[in-house]
């Protein structure tokens, strides 16, 4: 790993656990992972694997109670863990900016979208009012809205949802963070929109100089976005290394899983899809084995009453939590 | 279409309109196909191209406002009340939401035999054995879970409730409106391989409406494609996905997103959004956002025509069927 000034993110032992009337809720166990400076990384999981809590725990937007957030987040040297509302609202915007999933509940319906750019702008950077106008018109320009002129007079229900999902990430760079966080940005997007969605964050990463975690469920968005990636299952990760080693070199059975049971458009039709039987385990039952046993056809007496720790695999940076691994394979 | 066997079900020029006047908006503007016995055809497209209101249509929950539907040569156009009703046993649909297509507060089994219960078709012991067989089919077991509530069952468990609750009537024609949308890869992968073995076991004919091109692929024997109301292009599966001869599938196939870090980055992306369909374009729908675009294309609007059995291309342009 090289020196801590070169990352710009450094999660460390990161828990977050919700305190329920079912009893403690380990949304995200024990998660360490960095990024570099201009990096892109995904966090890829089901419904429940902890993804969001883990992104929204980065950002230090966990609810004030009921809830436990142990371990560190070092934000271009800052801890997050901990810090006072004041101090995280300091770095929200020129630090970390997140782009959320449903671009319609993000954005206020009875506000202009050009006053709800300008805010963050004079909030923030403290502009005048006719800057922040000038400034939020160049940014509906950069996210590629025609005419934003006109548009900065809109209201978000006079705009597509692909046209609100560029408002919503030209909100998150009036700040010009250095770490844009988004979940699950293009859900809920045509396959038209979202590859235009994805390219414009491709291009504003290398443009604005920014690190982008990119949280979702499909594997199709993190493919080829991507340099690393980190596989969540029930609050952990299970497998984390460069993109290639986690399609093509895959250790432990939950990735292997997760990949063949996504239909391919390159895949002859009525391609038999490998399933994997049952359903993610509910948090609050969780055994001392791996999470994932329960459903996996290779596990022994071991698995369900052990848990794997993260261990290195082959490669530089892949590492993957299982007691019988996968055999290591060359690449296809 | 050269095909001798009779059609399941037969569609023409299928239309539907909300509104009136100038605010008249053409859902769907016009769309033939046939669906034979025992395929799976796929409907795919954007939102808001009109392939919801399609499926919803041959059903008659929303009213068409012209065009002909047959079921094994009988008109559902035209037809009320019992007759109607009668004809309606052969088609089900599945919709998209499974929790909210299931009554949270009734017993599974009773949601199950519902449609049985209505019809009279099978009473007493037999009703119940045929409804626990129904269950088994869909991988829950009646015994454990007959009793439970709706509510206490996950997105994946409700699904299957649902496919089992459409099975109760022996269906001809199975319609599934964005059935896996709201699953996770592994629990869609389970749906898709059941619906599957489904299909052969009661011998299915299946409508599978869905925006994710690589599911539609995966369940359909032919795939037809929609754009604002109408159908541009309709082929075999493999055969319009390995050389799509409409611009606009072909747009949409590079903007599908396969698993794999090696496959070609999008840098062909369709700019912009499709248009309002309160006033769509003239000629070709697509010509708006084409690159192949003449005038030719805003002033005649293409006719379906055959560039190899089967595969239909509504365009004056047609990419070559080699190039892929």
């Amino acid at each position: 790993m090289s020196s801590e000034s070169h990352e710009l993110l450094v999660v460390k032992n990161l828990s977050t656990t919700f305190t329920t009337m079912g009893g403690p809720l380990p949304a995200v166990a024990d998660v360490s992972f960095t990024l570099a400076r201009n990096e892109t990384i995904g966090i890829v999981g089901e419904s429940g694997s902890g993804k969001t809590v883990l992104s929204r725990t980065i950002m230090g937007l966990q609810p004030r109670t009921n809830v436990s957030v142990t371990g560190s987040v070092l934000l271009n040297g800052n801890e997050m863990v901990g810090a006072s509302e004041a101090a995280k609202r300091a770095l929200w915007g020129t630090e970390v900016a997140m782009v959320f999933q449903d671009p319609m509940t993000s954005l206020n319906p009875v506000m202009r979208v050009g006053k709800q750019i300008d805010e963050s702008l004079r909030v923030r950077l403290g502009m005048s009012k006719n800057d922040a106008k000038a400034r939020a018109i160049e940014l509906l320009e950069l996210v590629g809205i025609p005419s934003p002129a006109q548009r900065y007079m809109a209201y978000p229900g006079q705009l597509s949802g692909g046209m609100r999902q560029r408002v919503v990430i030209a909100i998150a760079l009036a700040g010009s963070p250095n770490l844009l966080m988004a979940d699950e940005p293009t859900t809920g997007l045509d396959v038209t929109i979202q590859a235009q969605i994805l390219n414009l964050l491709d291009d504003l990463k290398d443009r604005m100089k920014m690190s982008v975690v990119l949280v979702t469920h499909d594997l199709g968005v993190v493919a080829t976005r991507t340099s690393r990636i980190v596989v969540m299952y029930a609050g952990r990760i299970v497998e984390t290394g460069s993109t290639r080693d986690v399609f093509h070199r895959h250790r432990m059975p939950y990735t292997r899983a997760l990949l063949e049971s996504s239909p391919k458009v390159s895949n002859a039709s009525h391609t038999r899809l490998v399933t994997i039987p049952g359903r993610p385990p509910n948090l609050l039952k969780l055994t001392d084995g791996c999470s994932f046993a329960p459903r996996c056809s290779f596990a022994t007496d071991k698995c369900h009453t052990q848990r794997p720790e993260l261990e290195a695999a082959g490669e530089p940076g892949h590492a993957f939590a299982c007691w019988n691994p996968l055999p290591t394979t060359t690449e296809p | 279409m050269s095909d001798t066997r009779q059609p399941l079900l037969s569609v023409r020029d299928l239309k539907v309109t909300f509104g009136k006047g100038h605010h008249a908006v053409s859902a769907v503007a016009g769309v033939s196909f046939d669906i034979f016995p025992g395929e799976t055809l796929g409907l795919v497209g954007e939102s808001g191209c009109g392939k919801s209101t399609t499926g919803k249509a041959l059903m008659r929950i929303i009213e068409p406002s012209s065009g002909s539907i047959e079921l094994e040569g009988s008109s559902l156009i035209g037809q009320r009340g019992r007759a109607l009703r009668n004809l309606r046993t052969h088609m089900q649909m599945i919709f998209q939401d499974p929790i909210s297509s299931l009554n949270p507060r009734r017993r599974v089994k009773d949601i199950v035999a519902e449609p049985l219960d209505c019809w009279k078709t099978v009473s007493g012991s037999e009703r119940d054995v045929l409804v626990s067989d129904l269950l088994s089919k869909v991988g829950i077991d009646p015994k454990v879970y007959g009793n439970r509530y709706a509510r206490q069952f996950s997105g994946g468990q409700c699904q299957r409730i649902s496919i089992a609750r459409s099975l109760a009537m022996r269906p001809k024609l199975l319609i599934c409106d964005e059935m896996v949308s709201a699953l996770d890869v592994s629990v869609q992968a389970q749906i898709l391989n059941l619906l599957e073995d489904l299909k052969d076991e009661y011998g299915l004919t299946l409508l599978f409406i869905a925006h994710d091109l690589a599911v539609v692929k995966n369940v359909s024997d032919r795939v037809a494609v929609m754009y604002l109301g109408k159908i541009c292009e309709i082929g075999p599966s493999d055969a319009l996905y390995d050389a799509p001869a409409h611009p606009y599938t072909k747009f949409l196939l590079g903007a599908a997103l396969d698993a794999d870090p090696d496959s070609p980055l999008h840098n062909e992306v369709l700019e912009g959004e499709p248009p309002s369909p309160l006033n769509p374009p003239s000629g070709c729908r697509f010509r708006t956002r084409c690159p192949n675009a003449t005038d030719k294309c805003a002033n005649e609007e293409p006719q379906p025509q055959e560039i190899a059995p089967g595969h239909q291309v509504s365009c004056h342009f047609p990419l070559s069927v080699q190039r892929k």
